[in-house]
């Protein structure tokens, strides 16, 4: 438990895989204080002083694409802020310094960007790739250190997110192929922002995180969006012609039956 | 011009009754900030909880077609109240500030007005 405001201690245990080669590295890099980037194929971690600071995915929406996605920042204003702030590790503080944004909204955009890139850094959406193993000393992100996050906590958050697409929808394949609304069951869903959005963007060409790109927000709440609207049969991917097939969650990830999951189950296989 | 760490002490030291703040991502269940809370009151464990309660009455609400938005939500429990603002700013979509209230000394109206302050100190 956090007593001066800061992130929160989370959830406790959440241990990641055992013998995770990526974290067993960023668990030495945070003892070392060291400063530098882990690259990997999905994207890296920056650190100073062995905490995290900044985090990029090339697959998933940076603070530059959340702002002025969604027209909270108008383009230019952003790529001024790159343009000058960024030769001094600065981008971010010069949002804030030019009056373009607060800083409890600099604080919690990129917060919120750090944590979703660096869950997809850590937990590749391809399981055949590794995660991040090269150490670059002291790289610095042009974006500038805001709220630095420690290394157990981020590895309990990611661990924590794992579990919960597990449990919204134990089926991966949606994460990564296109997906489309099933006709007839998703028109109810209106709403302009949130799922509604979501399944707006959902045109059979895009995959989730495409979809999130699209929309300027958090890939992984897009990610557990699409697989909750799986588990309700209300999109599918394209080339099966029906929702994702359930199947029981992998061997050693549940201690107990879950009964919602079974309904579900149940609720998809009277869907097909 | 507040961060979170300065907004969330103000709310913990200007509420009466405060026993734990939280501002939480709804779309992830992730707590951004806390304070307050104790060993036996997981403000983290609430934040994950509470967003199943924020998601589950914004569902309800699509269901039912109301074109609307939540400004608070209240729970009362025997000892304590149970306070979740939705921010609403332009940064603030997919955020709430989740407070907890020992019912013998809050006055909740107040409570509500304060949170509504901390939450255009917060300016997002």
């Amino acid at each position: 438990m956090s007593a001066d405001g800061g992130i929160p201690a989370a959830l406790p245990a959440a241990a990641a895989p055992p013998g995770d080669p990526a974290l067993d590295t960023l668990d030495r890099l945070a003892a070392e204080r060291a400063t530098g980037a882990l690259h990997g194929r999905g994207g890296a971690l920056y650190l100073a002083d062995g905490v995290v600071v900044h985090a990029e995915s090339h697959a998933v929406p940076d603070v530059g694409c959340r702002l002025t996605v969604g027209g909270r920042l108008p383009a230019e204003c952003w790529e001024e802020a790159v343009a000058r702030g960024g030769p001094g590790h600065g981008a971010g503080r010069f949002l804030v310094e030019h009056g373009r944004l607060t800083a409890g909204e600099l604080e919690l955009c990129h917060l919120s960007a750090l944590f979703d890139a660096a869950y997809f850094v850590l937990c590749p959406l391809d399981r055949t790739q590794r995660g991040p193993q090269r150490f670059l000393r002291e790289a610095r992100h042009w974006f500038g250190p805001v709220r630095p996050v420690p290394v157990p906590l981020l590895r309990r958050e990611t661990a924590r997110r794992a579990r919960l697409l597990e449990r919204a929808w134990p089926r991966p394949e949606v994460d990564t192929s296109p997906v489309v609304p099933v006709a007839g069951r998703a028109a109810r869903e209106t709403a302009a922002r949130g799922r509604g959005a979501v399944l707006a963007a959902a045109d059979g060409q895009r995959t989730p995180l495409q979809i999130a790109c699209t929309l300027g927000r958090s890939a992984f709440t897009t990610l557990l969006d699409v697989r909750r609207l799986a588990a309700a049969g209300l999109v599918r991917t394209p080339e099966r012609g029906a929702p994702a097939a359930p199947a029981p969650p992998r061997p050693g990830t549940a201690a107990a039956p879950d009964i919602t999951l079974l309904y579900r189950i149940r609720d998809a296989l009277e869907a097909l | 011009m507040a961060n979170t760490e300065a907004a969330l002490k103000d709310a913990m030291s200007s509420i009466d009754g405060a026993l734990g703040v939280a501002l939480v991502d709804y779309g992830s269940g992730m707590a951004l900030g806390t304070l307050g809370g104790s060993p036996s009151f997981d403000l983290t464990v609430a934040a994950a909880g509470n967003t199943d309660v924020v998601r589950a009455k914004l569902r309800t609400m699509e269901m039912l077609g109301i074109q609307d938005s939540i400004e608070d939500i209240l729970i009362t429990l025997g000892s304590q109240y149970h306070l979740i603002r939705l921010l609403t700013g332009r940064g603030g979509n997919g955020l709430f500030l989740y407070l907890a209230l020992d019912a013998q000394r809050a006055n909740l109206a107040m409570a509500r007005h304060q949170l509504k302050r901390i939450e255009k100190e917060l300016e997002v």
